[in-house]
């Protein structure tokens, strides 16, 4: 049993996991709803999945804390009333304490002290499954009818069956067992889950223990007794639910996301529920394993673009290009499908902020309804990855500075609740993510006279500033229109390490706001990040790439006869404007390998100032597997990131807004006025 | 006295035939017919009405579990049981959806059979 157990142990975990971040935000979300309704199903399915789950690992700290929840969820459910803030209180620690006793089965850290779970917490549950039980209970036993009926919804008051079945050690094919066992539990009743599904037992030899809820109005013992055809199963159990409550509708359809479901043409004539639109099988992938695929079909797209060069030189090239054309057009797709697979859902950055937001709001005595739009609107696994903190960061700024108390909304003429609202939508190629509240806004006023006081603006400029321009004040280091900083949000990261976050992402983070009405922020981010278009120049007998998305164009200039090569910043003029230009040399402190006379500049923009880089020569276009630096050369500014170009040659991507602070910060400050 | 129980024995291989037939005889079954393949499998089905079939699954000209869909089609109270080789455990799935009531699977020994029957035919 143990040794089976063990083999699904990361798979459990990862399900708990996704499962307890879900419940977390259910549970805040549930004492909004009216009692009874949907998502108390949910509620309580999650839960009894990880009991499942974790009863059969064999982790019963798990099992028991599970179990009591459920208990008291099955009450709350059943009697259809509004649960108390003690009781959601309750739930939500309990969430927490199985989460710690995952993390604790992932790592086997028995004694680690954080991971501590409260010992009495099971009795607490129990007491408050206690109080909810001398209510009057639900009323049991209605007329049968669903089973076997075309639309396999369980009636809510159909009695509820823990069924558990070990299947023998000598089983050869648990899989094939597990699905006669499947059918025998869809004759029996209405199948609201099996856990491990026939497909997860597929090839995996010897004992295994189903865990399943049924529907059943059948005595226990004739339950039991149906089993008794069916060779190879060791021992069953059955007994009834901890409640008679209400679980999900549909059958066994809704599938753990680890299940690679075979075609189930039983399943035809039970459409699965609405909601659940996107119940394509589904296989769970190590997120590195898409990685490695990523960077290797990034590296036979690298391989065409060197074929595709040598083809020029050919005598017969002409034919042979094409073919490497068509080829690479091939190995396009295949990039692009490696990183469709790669995208996440946004739900993945926003499960656990209901949680954090309801936290906060109690705390500062505010009352914020939090509404997320665009959940399942996906993202490259890279940018949710970065986005965690950032997100977070943005959602808790609006709760602590953005929406008022309710005296304060009141006395406003506002709804007492404040609203916070997180969408996002997919434009193209681009992903908007907004945090929207309709609190006090900022408040340029106050932005400009914090700037004036920092000297990062004279008192001159800060009074023609325009509010639009004051609102991207709060984007400076350090900026703060607070007198003092909250333990909330007002220390460590600001909205310039959001800012940056999102920068160095290829996005852009916007701001709106109006005084007293609201504010929001608008980030602007890239479907994919880990390709970029790259502009290969030489400086100093290196190679460097720049992103093509920030290069509005090349020229040449001849400077031998302006004073020659030794130029620290100069203009230009470039398309009717004056640009300022930068040696690239210079800037790095390498020699310039150029010979007098003509030299090419790259032009680029960065925040709506265009300035330019003299290299030494232009050698092409490359699009490239981006990749993060690493310390300590993530210091160094001017710097994006690396890559490997087709040869197997390492290659510095420079990163056009450090190199514009780089050349304007030598150049001193007259830097705006070129633009 | 209980009736003696017939059965239909479906596999393209003789040996196998000749394996199961010796292992239901000397259970005191009688064997009903042999086919060696899938069309044969159900027209001799239809003519014999046996109490249990075991069926090979890899067979010429039809196979073992469209064979059981249209048995089971015949008679939904058939008793068929597959008989796979390892695996072949996704095709044993494919015919327990088709309708098959349980399965054996290769190589196996008499008693390991017979106990699979013996508890489907709930004796």
């Amino acid at each position: 049993m143990a040794t089976a157990a063990h083999k699904y142990l990361p798979l459990f975990i990862a399900e708990s996991r996704e499962s307890l971040a879900a419940l977390a935000s259910e549970l805040v979300r549930i004492e909004q709803e009216p009692p009874g309704g949907p998502l108390w199903d949910s509620i309580f399915r999650r839960v009894h999945s990880v009991k499942g789950s974790a009863a059969t690992i064999g982790l019963p700290e798990i099992v028991d804390i599970a179990h009591e929840a459920e208990a008291l969820i099955g009450k709350l459910q059943a009697q259809k009333q509004k649960p108390e803030r003690r009781e959601i209180d309750l739930l939500l620690e309990s969430t927490d304490a199985l989460g710690k006793l995952v993390q604790r089965a992932e790592a086997d850290l028995e004694k680690q002290k954080s991971l501590e779970v409260s010992p009495e917490l099971v009795v607490r549950l129990k007491a408050a499954v206690k109080i909810r039980t001398s209510e009057p209970p639900p009323p049991a036993q209605p007329p049968k009818g669903s089973v076997g009926s075309a639309r396999p919804v369980a009636d809510p008051k159909i009695p509820r069956v823990d069924v558990s079945v070990v299947l023998s050690r000598a089983c050869q094919a648990p899989g094939a067992r597990a699905l006669i066992v499947q059918r025998k539990l869809k004759a029996l009743g209405v199948l609201l889950e099996m856990e491990p599904l026939p497909a997860q037992l597929m090839q995996k030899k010897g004992a295994a223990r189903i865990v399943a809820l049924l529907a059943s109005d059948r005595p226990l013992d004739q339950i039991k007794d149906a089993f008794a055809g069916i060779p190879e199963v060791e021992s069953v159990e059955v007994r009834l639910a901890p409640l008679s409550a209400a679980p999900p509708s549909g059958p066994v359809a809704g599938q753990p996301p680890g299940g690679h479901l075979p075609p189930q043409p039983m399943r035809a004539e039970a459409p699965p529920p609405a909601e659940d639109k996107r119940s394509e099988p589904t296989v769970r992938v190590r997120a590195q394993a898409l990685d490695e695929l990523l960077d290797q079909a990034a590296e036979v797209l690298h391989g065409i673009a060197r074929l595709r060069d040598a083809a020029r030189k050919l005598p017969e090239g002409a034919v042979f290009e094409a073919e490497v054309d068509r080829l690479r057009r091939t190995v396009r797709e295949l990039h692009g499908h490696v990183m469709n697979a790669r995208l996440t859902p946004f739900s993945a950055l926003t499960e656990r902020l209901p949680r954090a937001v309801r936290d906060l709001a109690h705390k500062l005595g505010k009352e914020v309804d939090l509404e997320v739009s665009g959940a399942d609107v996906e993202l490259d696994r890279t940018v949710i990855e970065v986005l965690g903190d950032p997100l977070t960061h943005l959602v808790r700024n609006a709760v602590d500075h953005g929406l008022e108390t309710p005296a304060v909304r009141l006395a406003a003429a506002k709804p007492a609740r404040g609203k916070l609202l997180l969408s996002a939508r997919r434009e193209r190629d681009k992903v908007y993510v907004d945090v929207a509240d309709d609190g006090r806004g900022l408040d340029a006023g106050r932005l400009r006279t914090s700037a004036v006081a920092r000297g990062d603006l004279s008192a001159d400029q800060a009074a023609t500033l325009p509010d639009q321009a004051a609102y991207e004040l709060a984007f400076l280091p350090g900026l703060s229109t607070r007198d003092e900083a909250t333990d909330v949000s007002g220390r460590g990261v600001g909205l310039d390490a959001v800012k940056g976050a999102v920068e160095a992402l290829g996005g852009k983070l916007g701001i709106r706001s109006t005084f007293g009405k609201g504010a929001c922020f608008t980030l602007e981010l890239p479907l994919s990040v880990s390709m970029a278009n790259l502009l290969l120049v030489q400086v100093g007998g290196e190679l460097y790439g720049l992103p093509l998305h920030r290069v509005l164009s090349t020229i040449e200039y001849d400077l031998s006869a302006r004073g020659g090569e030794g130029f620290e910043a100069r203009s230009l003029v470039v398309m009717g404007q004056l640009v300022r230009a930068f040696s690239l040399a210079k800037l790095f402190g390498l020699p310039s390998l150029a010979p007098p006379g003509p030299r090419p500049f790259a032009v680029m923009e960065v925040d709506g100032v265009t300035f330019a880089v003299a290299v030494d020569r232009l050698i092409g276009q490359e699009e490239a597997a981006l990749r993060p630096l690493y310390p300590p050369l993530d210091r160094i500014k001017g710097l994006a990131g690396t890559t490997v170009l087709g040869n197997g040659r390492p290659l510095l991507v420079l990163d056009p807004r450090g190199l514009a602070e780089l050349a304007f910060a030598k150049a001193g400050p007259a830097l705006k006025g070129a633009a | 006295m209980v009736p003696q129980r017939r059965v239909l024995i479906v596999d393209d291989a003789l040996f196998m035939r000749n394996t199961l037939r010796d292992i239901f005889a000397t259970a005191g079954f009688a064997v009903a017919g042999e086919a060696d393949d899938g069309v044969q499998a159900v027209n001799l089905f239809r003519e014999l009405k046996p109490d249990l079939v075991t069926m090979d699954i890899v067979m010429p000209y039809k196979s073992g579990i469209d064979a059981t869909r249209e048995i089971v089609q015949l008679d939904p109270g058939a008793v068929v049981i597959m008989c796979s080789a390892l695996g072949q455990e996704s095709l044993v799935m494919e015919a327990i959806e088709a309708g098959a009531t349980d399965f054996i699977v290769k190589p196996f020994r008499g008693e390991d059979v017979l106990a699979v029957v013996k508890k489907v035919l709930g004796e």
